[in-house]
């Protein structure tokens, strides 16, 4: 059997075959094109041929807005005295202010540490809704447009509150927190159309600048709208969650543990879509508290702080199965027993009822303001110092967990490594790179704002370790430190 | 035998055809011999030229050539290692004619041919660069489940570290250091010419371990494998082969009659327990109490796992068909409890001549793969690393060591894999010296990941969990030439010039369902959940051009060859069009002109050449992502876009020398390179003012240097006895050479660092500083602030250590006993890197301090001063302290990873052919084998091999290990016969 025979082509048809082929080869090839791709994300040509741009976007906006508020709640928190970090989840050095840095607390490493990014964010996607989205669709509600203002003055208010010079345009030069609370006050009052928040929001940026009047007088307008307003927009379940929670609830670690007189306040957030308030009614009386015991009348300013009181106090309460053991990094035990009664400082009394019983099912906790303060604890207030180191006592338990405390305390984070090393104008060293922390914050020893005695107040650490020790003294009590170096922005 | 061969015919008549021409026929037979030292040979193939018949000699090197044609014929003999023999012989009708036959040995395989990174078949005589090539021969029995088990210790310069023990993970491989900062290092692997899956990441991560896709390629039926490491021998590959090409070829059968192999393998396989310290260490107090024993993890988690394998194929075929066609089934159940692999596959290969001119190549080959897993590395639902480092009961939430265990063990992660993979070939010649090829083929692998998480299982939410993650990968390749060989009339002087095109397209589609909060248990369906969400991603990539490749040839020993090729890819950004890959290479036959003593064949040889590496499929574009908040869609930026994205380039600059000494008796290899990598894509930072995150820019430059040695020595080569020795070393030398203006930043978790300066020759003066190794180790470590001798601070430091080994080696060892008995052993080791313990991290947390109780045998090393007793910190004033935490002084966790592995051991016996008549076998073999037998390692607590902690598909570097099991010892027994 000769090799020809069996070829498929006889000789003549050969040529004939592959040329066809080859016709065929070409015009499969344009039938099924293999170069072409398509990208599943949106592009830029894509957001052209969107209708209404501007409605699109708003939804973009307020998750970032979201992401904001977590990130800076986180940070601040864990920063400021009121929480300690015992765990994995966010690192260890951020819980001592003078220990941060531009790399470590706005890396984004977690969504708990980008607090310059989320900002920063914010104000960008904010920026190309108003300036680039907005002027060129005409089906733009104003609603909407005031909306996105109220997230850039938001955002511009976080950036002057947490840090003290940051950039506010590519390539463009440290700017003071002023000027960005200036920026701040603009776009809120452009934004007033979406709600007495932004009124809110402006009474904090004017305390910021220490405009007393001016302060007091977006108070009352939020008062005037409602007396025990409430801004405290959910978060999302499944795919944008109240990051705090995670840390207070959802990890096994429980890594923020709050300080031991701030127990009873905790965790707050129990849910994922738990929401943190942006603004409250009790916020605004305690600004006109502040404001009117920076003019001297204490009367007025002990009136407002009842007033805050008493609306904390008609917030309501979550009943929550706690099964957090109050552990430190170690394992050893943090206090975790009503019995435990707890001084502020060496020279204070001790005070019962600050701390709960845990772990326990059914535990009651104030999950939009709460206070250890009561009518007849202010009403026994003595001198103008008395009604100061109440306030500040007041502003850290009503507003636990909303991230006012870093400011209070007076500390001004550095703006993100990544921001220093990519903008030219920018160098280590300059305004804005390096942290500020008043001479006030105790530095020594390490953690000293968190710090308590005795640590061992339970015979062991296993689950059911018995109580041995129950009066616990802090190391600090800032509030006073507070007083003493007449903290507030309208001294 | 007799009988034997009547057996023989009759097969053979059954294939071929045979009646009337019986009578014009002859036999022709005899024995193949090693011509030094007259030793049997067995599995040379002994063919008769255009007939179709053919056969494999058996143990004693025989061969019987039935029903050969009257007349002059030529038989061609050829075995791996020696040079082919061509004889004429002249066979009589009915009679019987014996030609015994002597091959050569060689050392370097000079005339091998070789057509990886070629435009057209090549001798490795005249190639400018190194290319590897594994023959069957080399592990066909071996203990090996995947592709790179087959490739470790095999391939000089490879860095090939694995997972873990678990089933469907795969090694990350490297060649030649790391030449990029965002792309895996894995070599783009083709199965007969087709591109197929090789991502290391294409299920959830489950804690660290990945499902790689290396997991189920075949290692059965593979003929030969080449391997090239970048460079010039890559360049034909254009912007897909900066991290080298490994290209297999299955078997497509040869001619004679049918030979049936069959074979069945039974094994164990026993956890490697070197750095398990189990609950003596562990939990004391519990043991103390006589709750557990001190081996509880032993005694109740670990297991003998088994292992059986079935395998039956048959080949053979005509001069003009050729086929090949098996089938296996690997059956696993594994050294921890739901960690078991079942493995099925079959394949076929064909080669048919449809003509005189015309030649249609075909193989497919289908894969099921099914596997369970565990929980392991970073994952605080991992049983091994829970019990390991002491937060088994926390991390339950039970009261003891076995409620901890039944807890731990309560999810399921299974995986089910199903590979096909389709290769078609046609070759044409089309005048004498003018050929054509073309190949298309596909890859279709899809995996469904189902991870359950009953209700009951964690403590923080108890509800349940399921979710299921599937992925479709389609790759279609395309590779057709001409080529154009030439001769002048002397014969001095040869060309070969080939033009071609080659490319592919890569579709990749995942969906995740997830599923949380279930009301009853037993539902394996997401959708019952009370909450479900779901998520896709969808890649789709093309990338292809044309090349040009010319291979001069003077007087036979001077070889010039030349080529490029012109990219173009759907990667690049739009202002780019294409991209240019040129090579050059030239060898010359040193020993052709200049006789040295004991020296039979030199070969020096010098390359240079380009490869790429494309960039994310879709990095070039501006995007805006959103998901759901709140129930609406909440778009924010995504990609800020980059017009200019091209591929990362790697040019390689390469010299080397291919020597056969003292008669063939001994090989040597040496090659030494530098790869530069130019436009590497680092991800650009933006500046966070403008709310955009990083870009893929072509900004930065890689530099890898280096050497690789093979040796190969026969060391006895007597007729009853043989011994070989080989030994392979490599060393790479990587590191950044310019950071492109960009910040150091991390890869591969926040410790690890890309920087510009690494090491500073004066302290603190950044001039004399160097770029680092990839992910150079950058970790916090105590300082001392006020420079009183005590640390009293922390700071984040560059340990001088890296992650990927910057040595390693092979060795291997081969004795023949008359012929019929075989023993081997492989044995490799890397090191220079450094590894990082995760579990001790974990460990401190429940204060243990693994090192220091293991090294310094108290739980107080300071006090005894002991070299690894954790750091203590002390005051500014010099009070102490105690210990630091974890988180700043992470360099006490960083160790030397140096290892070295017994790889391989088999033992293979060929039995007498009495005996495997008996069954009327043609051959009888059985065999022991044994992998992973020994360890040895610098540090006591991280297997410096085991890659550990990966996360996604991007760049990978390994080393960073929670507690993690080294991959099985492994002990099989089998017997393969052949009919």
């Amino acid at each position: 059997m000769k090799k020809q025979n069996m070829s498929i082509f006889g000789t003549g048809g050969r040529s004939v075959a592959v040329a066809l082929l080859a016709v065929l080869a070409v015009a499969a090839c344009d039938a099924i094109d293999p170069t072409q791709v398509n990208n599943p994300t949106t592009t830029d040509d894509d957001l052209a041929e969107a209708t209404n741009p501007t409605e699109a976007l708003l939804p973009g906006l307020r998750a970032q807005f979201a992401r904001m508020i977590n990130a800076y709640v986180v940070a601040a928190e864990v920063i400021s005295d009121n929480y300690s970090i015992h765990g994995t989840g966010i690192i260890v050095d951020m819980d001592e202010p003078h220990e941060v840095t531009s790399d470590l607390v706005n890396s984004t490493g977690t969504s708990a540490s980008g607090v310059y990014w989320n900002v920063q964010e914010l104000r960008a996607l904010a920026d190309f809704v108003i300036n680039d989205i907005a002027p060129n669709d005409p089906g733009a509600p104003p609603a909407l447009v005031a909306e996105a203002h109220y997230y850039r003055g938001m955002a511009f208010l976080t950036m002057g509150e947490v840090f003290s010079n940051v950039p506010h345009e590519e390539d463009g030069m440290p700017q003071p927190s002023e000027t960005a609370l200036t920026r701040a006050i603009s776009d809120l009052q452009a934004g007033t159309g979406f709600g007495p928040q932004a009124n809110a929001a402006l009474a904090r940026a004017h305390r910021l600048l220490g405009d007393a009047g001016s302060a007091a007088s977006a108070a009352n307008a939020v008062l005037g709208a409602s007396a025990d307003f409430l801004f405290a927009p959910s978060y999302d379940e499944q795919f944008l969650g109240n990051t705090p929670v995670a840390f207070l609830v959802l990890r096994a670690l429980q890594e923020m543990q709050p300080l031991p007189r701030l127990d009873f306040l905790d965790p707050k957030y129990t849910e994922r879509d738990s929401p943190i308030p942006i603004a409250k009614a009790e916020e605004m009386h305690l600004i006109l508290a502040e404001a009117a015991l920076a003019s001297g009348n204490v009367g007025e300013a002990r009136s407002h702080l009842a007033s805050a009181v008493t609306v904390a106090k008609s917030r309501g309460m979550v009943s929550f199965d706690d099964i957090d053991e109050r552990r430190n990094a170690d394992l050893s035990l943090r206090p975790r027993s009503e019995e435990i009664l707890i001084r502020s400082d060496a020279d204070s009394p001790y005070r019962a009822g600050l701390v709960l019983n845990r772990p326990s099912d059914g535990l009651e906790i104030p999950y939009i303001s709460g206070t250890s303060l009561s009518a007849d604890s202010i009403a026994g207030l003595g001198g103008e110092n008395e009604v100061w180191h109440a306030l500040w006592l007041a502003r850290q338990e009503i507003l636990l967990l909303e991230g006012r405390r870093l400011a209070d305390l007076g500390i001004k984070l550095p703006m993100m490594l990544r921001e220093i090393d990519q903008n030219d104008n920018i160098a280590e060293g300059d305004p804005g790179t390096l942290p500020i922390v008043p001479g006030y914050i105790p530095q020594n020893p390490r953690y000293a704002m968190d710090i308590y005695t005795p640590l061992d107040l339970y015979d062991g650490v296993d689950p059911g370790a018995p109580l041995v020790k129950s009066e616990v003294t802090m190391h600090v009590d800032m509030n006073k430190v507070l007083v003493a170096n007449n903290a507030s922005p309208f001294n | 035998m007799v009988k034997r061969i009547a057996a023989l015919a009759a097969l053979h008549a059954l294939t071929v055809g045979a009646g009337p021409a019986e009578a014009q026929t002859g036999v022709v037979q005899g024995q193949v011999l090693d011509g030094a030292s007259g030793r049997p040979l067995a599995n040379a193939q002994v063919l008769v030229a255009g007939s179709g018949i053919g056969q494999i000699t058996n143990s004693s090197g025989r061969y019987v050539l039935l029903n050969v044609p009257a007349g002059e014929h030529v038989v061609q003999v050829t075995l791996i290692g020696y040079e082919g023999v061509e004889r004429t012989v002249s066979a009589a009708a009915g009679q019987t004619l014996t030609v015994d036959i002597e091959l050569l040995s060689t050392a370097i395989a000079l005339n091998e041919i070789v057509v990886t990174g070629v435009g057209a078949e090549t001798t490795r005589r005249a190639l400018g660069t190194s290319v590897e090539v594994l023959s069957a021969d080399d592990f066909e029995l071996a203990p090996v489940q995947s592709i790179d088990q087959v490739l470790q210790g095999r391939v000089a310069g490879a860095t090939i570290s694995a997972t873990s023990a678990q089933p469907g993970t795969g090694s990350l491989i490297n060649f030649r250091g790391v030449s990029s900062v965002f792309s895996p290092q894995t070599p783009v692997i083709y199965v007969d010419g087709v591109r197929v899956d090789n991502d290391h990441a294409t299920a959830f991560g489950t804690g660290g371990e990945q499902s790689s896709a290396l997991a189920d390629l075949l290692v059965s039926d593979i003929e030969r494998i080449e391997v090239t490491k970048g460079g010039a021998a890559s360049t034909l590959y254009g912007s897909d082969a900066a991290t080298g090409v490994i290209q297999i070829f299955t078997r497509k059968g040869t001619p004679g009659a049918p030979r049936f192999t069959a074979r069945v393998e039974q094994g164990i396989e026993q956890p490697e327990l070197w750095n398990i310290l189990d609950t003596r260490l562990i939990f004391p107090e519990r043991v103390e109490s006589g709750e557990v024993a001190e081996t509880f993890m032993r005694d109740n988690y670990f297991q003998q796992g088994s292992v059986q394998s079935y395998y039956a194929g048959v080949s053979g075929g005509t001069a003009d068909v050729t086929y090949s066609v098996s089938g296996r089934l690997e059956d696993r159940a594994g050294t921890q409890p739901k960690d078991g692999s079942t493995n099925y596959n079959l394949r076929g290969g064909m080669q048919a001549s449809l003509s005189d001119n015309f030649t249609l190549e075909f193989s497919g080959s289908f894969v099921r793969h099914n596997f369970q897993r565990l929980y392991n590395g970073a994952a605080i639902n991992d049983p091994l690393t829970t019990f390991e480092v002491g937060d088994a009961l926390f991390f339950s939430g039970a009261s003891d060591l076995h409620e901890a265990l039944r807890i731990f063990l309560m999810p399921d992660i299974d995986e089910a894999v199903n590979r096909a993979i389709f290769a078609g070939g046609l070759s044409w010649n089309i005048r004498e010296g003018l050929s054509t090829r073309l190949k298309v083929g596909v890859d279709h692998r899809t995996n469904t990941q189902r991870v359950i998480q009953p209700i009951g299982f964690t403590v923080d939410d108890p509800t349940g969990e399921i979710t299921r993650r599937d992925r479709s990968f389609v790759s279609v390749s395309m590779d057709g030439g001409v080529t154009h060989a030439w001769e002048n009339a002397d014969g001095w002087l040869g060309s070969t010039l080939t033009v071609g095109v080659q490319g592919f397209r890569e579709d990749m589609s995942l969906i995740n369902g997830y599923g949380r909060t279930f009301a009853l248990p037993g539902t394996n369906d997401f959708d019952a959940a009370a909450l479900i969400s779901a998520y896709e991603g969808n890649v789709e990539m093309f990338n292809g051009g044309a090349y040009l490749d010319e291979q001069l040839s003077l007087w036979d020993k001077v070889y010039l060859g030349g080529g490029f090729r012109m990219d173009a890819g759907s990667s690049f950004g739009d202002n780019v069009d294409f991209e240019l890959y040129p090579k050059a290479t030239a060898s010359y036959m040193l020993s052709d002109d200049v006789g040295i003593p004991l020296v039979d064949d030199v070969k020096v040889r010098a390359a240079y050449g380009q490869t790429g590496k494309f960039p994310g499929a879709f990095s070039k574009d501006r995007t805006f992502s959103a998901l759901p908040f709140r129930g609406e869609s909440a778009p924010r930026f995504a990609n800020p876009g980059n017009l200019e994205l091209r591929p990362e380039k790697t040019s390689t600059i390469e010299a080397g020398i291919d020597a056969a000494l003292w008669s063939d008796r001994i090989g040597l290899n040496a090659t030494f390179y530098e790869a530069r990598t130019t436009d590497a894509l680092f991800r650009v930072p933006r500046q966070p003012v403008t709310g955009l995150g990083t870009q893929q820019e072509n900004v930065g430059e890689i530099l890898n240097r280096g050497v690789e040695l093979a040796l190969n020595a026969q060391l006895v080569n007597h007729r009853v006895l043989a011994w070989s020795l080989g030994g392979t070393f490599a060393y790479n030398d990587n590191r950044i050479a310019d950071m492109g203006g960009v910040p150091d930043f991390s890869v591969g978790g926040s410790q690890k660092r890309v920087t510009g300066c690494w090491m500073m020759s004066e302290a603190g003066n950044e001039d004399t500083c160097r770029g680092g190794p990839i992910g150079a180790w950058w970790v916090t470590m105590p300082s001392d602030t006020n420079g009183d001798g005590l640390f009293d601070a922390s700071v984040r430091q560059f340990t001088g250590g890296f992650p990927t080994p910057d040595k390693s080696g092979g060795v291997n060892t081969t004795i023949s006993v008359a012929n019929d008995l075989i023993i081997f052993a492989l044995a490799d080791w890397a090191g220079g890197h450094e590894v990082f313990d995760w579990g001790s991290v974990w460990a401190t947390f429940n204060g243990v301090y693994r090192r220091e109780l293991i090294r310094c045998g108290t739980e107080d090393g300071a006090a005894a001063g002991c070299a690894y007793a954790f750091p203590v910190q002390y005051n500014t004033d010099g009070t102490e302290r105690g210990r630091y935490s974890q988180s700043n002084a992470r360099n006490a966790f960083v160790y030397d990873g140096d290892y070295f592995k017994l790889r391989e051991v088999s033992v293979r016996y060929a039995l007498p052919e009495g005996i495997a008549g008996r069954i009327n076998a043609d051959r009888a073999t059985v065999y022991a084998s044994g992998r992973n037998l020994w360890i040895w390692s610098r540090n006591a607590l991280v297997d410096g091999e085991l890659n550990g902690l990966t996360f996604g598909s991007g760049l990978a570097l390994g080393s960073e290990s929670s507690i993690t099991l080294s991959p099985n010892r492994t002990f099989r027994l089998g017997v393969e016969v052949v009919f």
